[in-house]
């Protein structure tokens, strides 16, 4: 499964978004995506991905940064 | 400082539809939005009916929006929205900082916090929905409005079962009334037909049978053959206004609100107290500065239960006294169901619209009159040409608190 397209699916699925403007570098806050709807998006990635991303807060800017996340705990917790 | 308040704008969501006036419409036309349930869980209840709001969020909010908002702030943005455009507010130049919001609710979100615990308790899930907190809370639909409109005057949410909304409504005159907002949404929602509130309710046997020949039938205020309540959902919010400031912008004011009465039976959770309800229609006159053969309609809270009519009607001979058979007293419940923390505020939108078109909506499936109930129910049939100049609206509830609003003709 490929992390950035499947958020990138997540994201365009929840905000009815236009496709292109999701790419890795796009910010959150470009994309009028505040940060408790970011929790949204990686509660879906969490169900999707089948891992856990810990409670404590992260520092999330760009769409990267979320998969960067996401590809960092499938590889710690075997999902991948 | 004591000003008048005027009733500027409704709004509403109801088993009946979603204007205020195919709703009264519908009132006056002794239509039922009472049907069988559609929903999966419907097969393990006992009780199939309820009276359901029809309501496709995605027609009034985005995907992502509606997602995140409960059923019932749905319905309450909605009718929100809908009070603010029929008042004529401009939000532009209205002083935000004296408008608030009070809104009644019994359940809040009572879906989500469902849908919670199902993923929690049966789907065996690591993690609930981030919104779970944020449309759950009993705030929700209040905080919301407040959101939506940038109102920064006081925002709280009541919640005294049944009556929620009559407090709700009540409280927010005070604060016109006496100067610590100019404008106030008023009101209540409730969306609590989900599977576990209903199997609660049956549990408490106060839920209506279901009528053999129609189901539409099943809710039967005052009648001997009456079996209990349905439950119902939907929202209703009034936009109240300092009196002046609304005849200084031209609004079209639907009437006065002048009377607010409330008090506890502290007698029994679930027993109503016919001293206890007369002493609050007593305060509402008082506050309304009326003598009892003023009022020219009383909408009740008739719910239909074994125990409420009878209750009820020996209130209102206690409060009325020789004047109780000589006025109309109907339950709109038989017809749109009991919207619990909605339903005052969905009664107090009949009782301002009777008075407006001078017209006295009936109570609809009664056919068999309780001699414990022998008042004047405006049985089965709607009556026009009633020339009304006050009409009271009656909520009361579990837990023992009575919410009363009377509202006036202004001419």
């Amino acid at each position: 499964m490929d992390t950035f397209a499947t958020l990138r699916d997540i994201i365009v699925e929840k905000f009815e978004k236009d496709p292109a403007e999701i790419t890795p570098e796009a910010t959150f806050e470009t994309l009028e995506i505040d940060s408790l709807d970011t929790f949204d998006i990686i509660f879906s990635a969490e169900e999707k991905f089948g891992i856990k991303v810990p409670n404590e807060q992260v520092e999330i800017k760009t769409v990267q940064d979320v998969v960067n996340l996401i590809d960092k705990l499938r590889a710690a917790q075997g999902k991948v | 400082m004591t000003r008048r308040v005027a009733i500027t704008g409704l709004g509403l969501v109801s088993p009946l539809g979603n204007t205020p006036e195919i709703f009264f419409n519908a009132l006056m036309a002794g239509k039922s939005g009472i049907r069988r349930i559609e929903a999966d869980f419907a097969e393990r209840l006992d009780t199939k009916i309820a009276a359901q709001a029809e309501f496709d969020p995605l027609q009034h909010f985005t995907k992502h929006k509606a997602s995140s908002l409960d059923r019932v702030s749905q319905f309450a943005l909605y009718a929100a929205g809908q009070a603010i455009i029929d008042a004529g507010l401009d939000m532009e130049r209205v002083d935000k900082s004296r408008m608030g919001v009070y809104l009644g609710t019994g359940m809040g979100g009572a879906a989500s916090v469902e849908e919670g615990y199902v993923r929690l308790y049966r789907d065996s899930a690591e993690r609930l929905k981030p919104f779970t907190v944020l449309m759950a809370m009993n705030n929700a639909a209040a905080s919301q409005i407040g959101l939506e409109y940038g109102l920064t005057g006081a925002n709280l949410t009541y919640s005294t079962a049944c009556s929620s909304s009559s407090i709700a409504i009540g409280e927010a005159f005070h604060q016109v009334r006496h100067g610590y907002a100019d404008v106030m949404l008023a009101g209540g929602a409730e969306a609590l037909l989900t599977f576990g509130t209903i199997k609660a309710w049956e549990a408490l046997r106060a839920l209506a049978s279901e009528d053999k020949g129609n189901a539409s039938a099943s809710c039967k205020p005052f009648a001997a053959d009456r079996s209990g309540l349905v439950l119902g959902e939907g929202s209703a919010i009034v936009v109240l206004e300092d009196m002046e400031l609304a005849k200084l912008r031209g609004a079209h004011i639907y009437a006065e609100l002048t009377g607010y009465g409330s008090g506890n039976d502290s007698s029994h959770i679930t027993q109503p107290s016919p001293a206890g309800q007369a002493a609050a229609m007593r305060a509402a006159l008082h506050c309304a500065g009326l003598i009892p053969s003023e009022i020219g309609y009383i909408n009740a809270h008739g719910t239909g239960t074994p125990l409420n009519d009878p209750a009820e009607t020996a209130a209102i001979k206690l409060a009325f006294g020789e004047h109780a058979p000589n006025i109309p007293v109907s339950s709109t419940k038989s017809m749109h169901g009991h919207l619990m923390g909605a339903t005052s505020a969905v009664e107090f939108v009949a009782c301002v619209l009777a008075l407006t078109h001078g017209a006295v909506p009936p109570t609809i499936n009664l056919q068999n009159p309780d001699p414990a109930c022998d008042l004047d129910y405006v049985p089965n049939v709607g009556r026009r040409g009633v020339p009304l100049r006050h009409v009271m609206s009656n909520s009361f509830a579990f837990g023992g608190t009575s919410g009363v609003l009377i509202a006036s003709r202004v001419d």
